[in-house]
């Protein structure tokens, strides 16, 4: 068990987590990502907070409040998402362009 | 004996700028309910002032010693230019003579201008050229003659461009301007280049200049040659002749002041430059060949002239042609008296033709003819005038010529040669119009000829008395060549080279031929000399095509090439911001991925150029 295990994995989870908010077309599956980010962030917290600070565990309490923060988040974001699909019956990310070329 | 007159003589010019200043008065936009006569009374009056005085002054020099007022214009930094005049004999006899000719012309035009309404313009240009000519003869200093110049230039484009509505002005009192414009700044050229080996411009101290003088010869015959440049325009030599043929679209009274005078004010400036012009062979020689070039062909072009104008324009720039030969040989007496015959001759030529082509319309010789007896005064005054031009004992051409034919004849005795066969052809095209004109039977035109209105007539028959007088005036004023010293020799062939043209041309034109004269020569010679060599269109395939299309280069440049710069930044900048925007694309997941494209870029960035000091080698990993 060493540290650089943890952060790679953290790592490797943060760029799934990455690949799957870019290519994701369902919303939700854009939010899960974002979760999945914020987990190997999570992940990379604890990691260090281990290793390198047993004694105070800052890292530990952070990743309380990147919990809370990203539970909060999850919640408005799905908020949101059921406010466009309201509007637009779908959730397909490409479908929410506004923008005229 | 006190010098009121001549110590005030600076005023004479400012006599006919009050002139000149009052009568725009009259111009029909501003005195509108009386007509615009009273502006031609004041100005004739205001030259009569002027005459008087100049008269008076000239009594007070004769045979004084010569005087120079001196007034500063100028003083800026080590630069002094001071307003030089100088009072002797030459310079109070020009006025006289600028003075007296145009009380002359100006009462002929009040005759010739009766049907006009632009009388205020007309007289105010007249009385401007009247000061700007006095100006000139007073002023003893190369920069101030040059002031002169150029605002006889102006003059000149606004008298020429008097009947603006004609088409043909518009064209001669450009090319008047811009002829005359070019010959003048290749003068102003000289003029600095010369003040940095003299220091002065006074005519007197560049004389004394050149006695110590020691230029480079190329120095020296460039400087010259731009010098001469200004009178050759002014004079309307070889090859800068054409604006005064187009110039006699202007009116006749003008015509014959500026035929008569006007274009020996280039002669004037450059009998003064004589003495720096002696340092230079070669613009002696230039000036040798430009003034025979132009004798000749000059009176060779008056001959093949069916316009009764400008069978005497031509003529004027034949006898500036000898003024420049004078110059050349040194001859300034000679050519101060060939100037003064000339000024005479020729206005009262004019003020005969005038008279002419008042009452019959056409200007064409061809289409007139059998005045003589209608028109007995007209008749004499033009004789009297030709006999005055040319070389017939005793009136006043006959001395002026005689006087530079001496010299001639101890210098370059081969220009003896051309001065005989040009006074031939002046004497034949002086004939030659006569016997047109007056001579023969009447035609369609000439049908009904009556004389014209006194004022036309009592200014020429003055004139005619003057002209008589010429001889005994030149010998009050001692201005005659000595007898003794002359080669009688000289005087004969003169003598015998007017006959011979006097004759020629009375032989082939008082009889009425079958054949006609102009039918003896080739048809090519003809026309080449009735269109002047076809300088214009030499003008058009040169000088002025060559600057068209520099100037059309340029702006072409100039839209294309330096604006496009400009605009093709801003093109530039608005083609990116049209295609930029497409970035923005409106996919949230695409501005996702340029935030994390953006942070690895960073991060890389940050990695290559710092050295980011984390070393993972020093941090324990496997505390637990």
């Amino acid at each position: 068990m060493q540290m650089e295990y943890f952060l790679l994995l953290a790592a490797a989870l943060f760029c799934i987590g990455i690949y799957g908010l870019i290519s994701s077309r369902n919303a939700v599956r854009v939010l899960m990502s974002i979760e999945l980010m914020l987990n190997a962030v999570n992940l990379n917290l604890m990691g260090f907070s281990n290793f390198l600070d047993p004694s105070a565990i800052k890292g530990q309490v952070f990743t309380v409040f990147v919990i809370t923060v990203a539970a909060a988040e999850a919640a408005v974001g799905l908020a949101i998402v059921l406010a466009i699909y309201r509007n637009r019956q779908t959730i397909d990310m490409e479908q929410f362009n506004l923008l005229k070329w | 004996m006190e010098q009121i007159f001549s110590e005030s003589i600076w005023l004479v010019p400012c006599y006919a700028l009050i002139g000149a200043t009052l009568a725009l008065m009259w111009s029909p936009g501003i005195i509108k309910k009386t007509g615009s006569r009273p502006a031609g009374y004041l100005n004739i009056a205001m030259t009569c002032v002027a005459f008087v005085h100049s008269v008076f002054a000239l009594q007070e020099v004769w045979q004084q010693p010569v005087q120079e007022i001196r007034f500063p214009w100028l003083t800026a930094a080590g630069l002094y230019i001071s307003f030089d005049i100088k009072i002797s004999a030459v310079t109070v006899g020009a006025l006289v003579l600028i003075t007296g000719l145009n009380i002359l012309a100006q009462i002929y035009a009040i005759g010739y201008m009766e049907m006009d309404w632009g009388w205020a313009r007309f007289y105010a240009l007249m009385s401007f050229f009247e000061a700007g000519l006095c100006g000139l003869a007073l002023c003893n200093s190369l920069f101030f003659s040059y002031v002169f110049l150029e605002l006889l230039t102006l003059a000149t484009y606004l008298i020429v461009g008097f009947w603006f509505a004609q088409p043909l002005v518009v064209t001669g009192a450009r090319d008047a301007f811009w002829t005359k414009r070019v010959g003048d700044l290749l003068l102003l050229i000289g003029i600095i280049a010369l003040w940095s080996f003299t220091g002065t411009w006074n005519y007197d101290e560049l004389a004394q200049w050149t006695e110590v003088a020691n230029l480079k010869p190329i120095t020296a015959n460039l400087l010259c040659l731009a010098l001469i440049a200004g009178p050759l325009a002014k004079c309307a030599q070889f090859p800068l002749q054409l604006w005064l043929d187009e110039a006699m679209e202007g009116p006749i009274p003008a015509s014959m002041l500026r035929n008569s005078i006007v274009v020996a004010t280039g002669a004037y400036v450059l009998i003064q430059l004589q003495p720096v012009l002696a340092q230079s062979d070669i613009s002696n020689l230039f000036m040798l060949v430009i003034g025979s070039a132009t004798a000749i062909g000059g009176s060779l072009i008056a001959i093949a002239q069916v316009d009764i104008k400008r069978t005497l324009s031509y003529s004027v720039s034949a006898y500036m042609g000898f003024v420049f030969i004078a110059v050349a040989i040194g001859a300034n007496d000679a050519a101060l008296l060939l100037i003064l015959t000339h000024a005479v001759a020729m206005t009262l030529l004019y003020m005969s033709t005038g008279t002419i082509v008042i009452s019959n319309i056409t200007q064409n010789i061809t289409l007139l003819g059998g005045v003589f007896s209608r028109r007995p005064l007209s008749g004499i005054a033009f004789l009297v005038g030709g006999a005055g031009l040319i070389a017939i004992p005793p009136f006043g051409g006959f001395w002026a010529l005689l006087d530079l034919g001496n010299y001639l004849l101890e210098v370059e005795p081969i220009l003896l040669g051309v001065m005989l066969v040009v006074d031939a052809l002046t004497a034949f095209n002086l004939m030659r119009t006569f016997c047109l004109v007056f001579a023969g039977k009447p035609k369609a035109m000439t049908k009904r000829s009556a004389e014209v209105l006194w004022a036309m007539v009592v200014p020429m028959m003055i004139l005619v008395g003057v002209s008589l007088h010429l001889p005994l005036i030149m010998q009050q004023f001692n201005l005659l060549p000595t007898w003794a010293k002359l080669d009688k020799s000289i005087a004969l062939l003169l003598l015998g080279s007017s006959l011979l043209g006097i004759s020629l041309a009375a032989i082939l034109y008082l009889k009425d031929r079958k054949t006609k004269p102009v039918e003896l020569v080739p048809t090519w010679i003809q026309q080449l000399l009735a269109n002047d060599l076809y300088i214009q269109d030499i003008y058009r395939l040169t000088i002025v095509g060559l600057v068209s299309i520099v100037s059309r280069i340029i702006s072409w440049c100039d839209r294309y090439i330096v604006d496009g710069v400009i605009n093709s930044i801003g093109f530039g900048t608005l083609f990116s911001g049209q295609t930029l925007r497409y970035s923005n694309s409106g996919q949230s997941q695409f501005y996702f991925l340029s935030i994390v494209l953006g942070t690895i870029l960073l991060g890389l960035m940050l990695a290559l150029t710092f050295d980011v000091g984390f070393d993972f080698s020093k941090i324990n990993f496997n505390t637990i």
